[in-house]
């Protein structure tokens, strides 16, 4: 989730971790209540609890911006949650709250690049307590008999007095004490200090009264407390040392003066008189029934979500990478070993037996380090019903969003990579794909558009689909409009509607004359590209004009094993990924076109494919030189292809990707090493950066 | 060494408190995200503190008081409450809880606190 783990402070790590979770558990229930127009009670528990939360966790990392806005949510959904029959104005409540949500995500994504988190909330926490006393006000009128809930007491002034219950005289000798205790000024709910300290003392005394009286339900009494002292008398039969350690359970006394009294002072027996009208010799008198029981409601209320959290714990990510790592040493080193010339010739029963259960192992431990590392995508998916929410506002369009497959899974790392070209294309079908309301009612269709984010298995890959049911790819204009740009080689009856649909996804293509908010820049679809290409994906697409487009993005599930080609040029050794490789041949050296400026050539079925010497691009000595003796392999991304030369082809191998170290520059067309059965190292040759590399 | 149980459903609050506590000499002997885990993880572990948060999923701070004051009468819990919650510290202290934290906690208070409990 954030950059670099290592660095940061573990607190700030686990509060932006934490922080960006709950977060974005949050959208999703605002989203979810807004589309059903309803929150159901497990919903506004959470979303309470997920603001209290926040508002904690930020204040005590002295976010204060932060925590203030978390506070009026959580005031906010208070309220609500305490008034559940209150009238909702669910657009205006979830577009402040995603506004909330977005204030949060940008301070964090602030803090995540350590920047200040300097964001101006005031005004959003003043629409906030807007809109929270609109609600009490319409509530209040609706409601004109007295509020249900409320802190304050329903039973009137009387009932609060506190008087304790007391065991009876006894024989014993009874003293009168009077106290008075000051507490440490910065030790905050001085009324619940107070009320401890009668807690304590209330097992030992016969009776007790204390100035204020009501502690806990007088909003006053802090500050009364804090300047003036709390002063409390009563009789006991224990000793003034037992008296003086119970009062000294009490945390953050500043003074206290215990003194053994004749009679209470004038205060108190004022009290005392008062007392006689309400006493209570039972249990002691706790005022609000009904206050109590909200209050427990408050928090006993329990949610669902968060029950299948129990048996789960997070790891930093970059342990299991390290964990990735050395398992893939583990595999290379089993191969060394079981491998190893030195056995050549040796009679090896026990051996080779030992030696396979060994490689069972590492493979089983292999599959299991790579599910850990495995994530749904629902995750990322979630996060379109947000882009969709605010994208049909701004455009009209009425959009419906289904989500099909969110339990698929992939690679962490590739779940990172994933969630930007997704927005891309999710917006595109948003703007482009799908007509006005009007539009969509002249052509027969529902009003209501459809998007469809669909995940599935592929075999070893995953499919992602971005499926709309909008106006679909114009055929004719994409294929003038490449005309124009001289993209096109071929007679059009030759091409094919997948090759055509493919240009949109070239840099600076763009068909669409108006510009908006969203796209139509003509970036954007390229950017889609190269992303998923990064991750080694690609994307296809398919369209029926008037009825709609389909994206399919096909990505590997891992990034840290790929299948490649090992290939020989010198002394050095190259993985070149299978899923770049289109073909391998041996070619003359007279087929090979020379451009003038020294760029090389060569036509194959009519098409003109550049040649990559790869020695020549990384400086090999004693490389083979004579085309006639080396072999092309002709690697490809979805728009460009070009062939390298290599002396050799060696093999075929899974191989286990490790990042080139740090202090290796990042060279273009690399796309990091790895370590061979030999304990060699090859370099894996990346086909989109070599395919850049030879056009810049 | 006083041995602390440390219950909240906020993980970075558990980082929070378990960083100042081993700083002042405490062993943190185990972690619960919610009041249920907090009662299995009472019975097991037998700590000599508990620090209880009081919103948490599944079994609040102060069910979890009562629950775990049920099983055992000596149990020593500290709530850790934010601001305006007086009547649930309240509520937490009549079920049994022995003392209080405020959100946002400064070490130098917990510590006082915690010190202040007698195992």
């Amino acid at each position: 989730m954030a950059g670099d783990g290592m660095s940061r402070e573990p607190m700030l790590e686990m509060y932006l971790f934490e922080g960006n979770q709950l977060i974005e558990q949050l959208e999703e229930i605002i989203i979810k209540g807004e589309k059903a127009k309803k929150f159901e009670m497990a919903a506004i528990n959470e979303i309470f609890r997920i603001m209290h939360t926040i508002k904690g966790s930020s204040a005590m990392m002295m976010f204060n911006n932060i925590s203030k806005v978390a506070h009026s949510m959580e005031d906010l959904f208070f309220f609500i949650r305490a008034n559940q029959n209150v009238q909702i104005d669910f657009a205006s409540l979830s577009d402040l709250i995603l506004a909330g949500i977005d204030f949060i995500k940008g301070e964090m994504s602030k803090i995540e690049e350590g920047q200040a988190a300097d964001g101006q909330s005031e005004e959003l926490i003043g629409e906030i307590n807007t809109l929270l006393s609109q609600m009490k006000a319409s509530y209040e009128i609706e409601n004109s008999a007295p509020a249900t809930v409320s802190t304050s007491t329903p039973d009137g002034q009387k009932a609060k007095y506190y008087i304790s219950s007391y065991q009876a005289p006894s024989e014993d000798q009874v003293t009168k004490y009077c106290v008075q205790v000051f507490f440490e000024e910065d030790c905050q709910m001085e009324n619940i200090r107070a009320y401890m300290v009668i807690n304590n003392l209330k097992d030992i005394v016969s009776e007790m009264y204390h100035i204020p009286m009501d502690v806990i339900d007088n909003a006053d009494s802090s500050e009364i407390i804090r300047e003036e002292g709390f002063l409390i008398s009563f009789s006991t039969t224990v000793s003034y040392a037992e008296v003086e350690s119970t009062l000294n359970q009490t945390a953050f006394l500043r003074k206290m003066e215990i003194n053994e009294v004749t009679e209470y002072p004038d205060q108190i027996k004022a009290l005392q008189k008062r007392k006689e009208i309400i006493l209570e010799d039972t249990e002691p008198v706790y005022c609000p029934p009904r206050t109590e029981t909200v209050e427990t409601e408050r928090e006993g209320e329990t949610t669902t979500t968060t029950n299948r959290q129990q048996n789960i714990i997070s790891v930093a990510v970059n342990k299991l990478d390290m964990l990735m790592d050395i398992v893939g040493e583990i595999v290379i080193s089993e191969a060394m070993v079981t491998k190893n010339p030195d056995l050549a010739g040796l009679k090896l029963d026990g051996f080779s037996k030992a030696a396979r259960q060994l490689r069972k192992l590492t493979d089983e431990l292999q599959d299991i380090v790579m599910s850990i590392r495995m994530m749904p995508v629902s995750m990322v998916f979630q996060k379109m019903n947000r882009i969709v929410r605010d994208m049909s506002k701004k455009l009209g369009k009425e959009v419906d969003l289904e989500i099909v497959g969110e339990a698929t899974e992939v690679d962490k790392n590739i779940i990172d990579h994933l969630s930007d070209p997704l927005m891309h294309l999710i917006r595109n079908a948003m703007d482009h794909g799908l007509e006005s309301k009007e539009d969509r009612v002249d052509a027969g269709k529902p009003a209501k558009g459809k998007i469809t984010l669909e995940a599935r298995n592929a075999g070893g890959e995953v499919l992602i689909i971005v499926r709309d049911d909008g106006k679909g790819l114009n055929r004719d204009k994409i294929l003038n409009k490449a005309r124009e740009r001289g993209l096109v080689t071929k007679p059009d009856s030759e091409i094919t509607d997948k090759e055509v649909f493919s240009y949109i996804l070239l840099a600076g293509f763009s068909t669409n004359e108006q510009v908006t908010e969203f796209s139509g820049r003509g970036v954007g679809m390229d950017v889609v590209t190269k992303n998923i290409e990064k991750i080694g994906g690609s994307i296809t697409i398919e369209s029926v004009f008037g009825k709609g487009t389909e994206i399919f993005v096909k990505i590997p599930l891992t990034l840290a094993i790929i299948d490649g080609i090992e290939v020989g040029v010198g002394k050095s050794r190259y993985t070149i990924p299978t899923i770049s490789i289109r073909e391998s041949f041996r070619m003359n050296e007279k087929d090979v076109i020379d451009d003038g400026d020294g760029n090389e050539m060569i036509m194959i079925r009519g098409t003109c494919y550049p040649v990559l010497r790869i020695h020549r691009m990384f400086a090999i000595k004693n490389a083979i030189e004579n085309i006639d003796n080396g072999i092309m392999v002709m690697i490809e991304t979805d728009s460009k292809a070009a062939c390298l030369f290599v002396d050799k082809l060696i093999g075929e191998q899974q191989v286990v990707v490790k990042a080139l170290p740090k202090y290796i520059k990042k060279v273009e067309g690399i796309a990091g090493c790895t370590i061979l059965g030999d304990g060699g190292i090859s370099l894996i040759l990346d086909a989109t950066g070599i395919l850049e590399r030879q056009l810049s | 060494m006083k041995r602390v149980l440390i219950v909240d459903d906020a993980m970075f609050i558990r980082l929070t408190l378990k960083l100042m506590l081993e700083k002042n000499g405490f062993e943190i002997i185990g972690e619960a995200e919610n009041g249920t885990v907090a009662v299995t993880k009472y019975q097991q572990l037998k700590p000599d503190i508990v620090t209880m948060d009081i919103t948490m999923p599944e079994l609040d701070g102060i069910s979890a008081v009562k629950q775990i004051k049920a099983l055992d009468d000596k149990a020593n819990i500290v709530m850790v409450s934010s601001m305006g919650m007086e009547l649930m510290v309240r509520d937490a202290i009549l079920a049994g809880a022995k003392d209080f934290i405020l959100k946002p906690f400064q070490e130098e208070n917990v510590i006082k606190v915690l010190n202040k409990i007698k195992v």
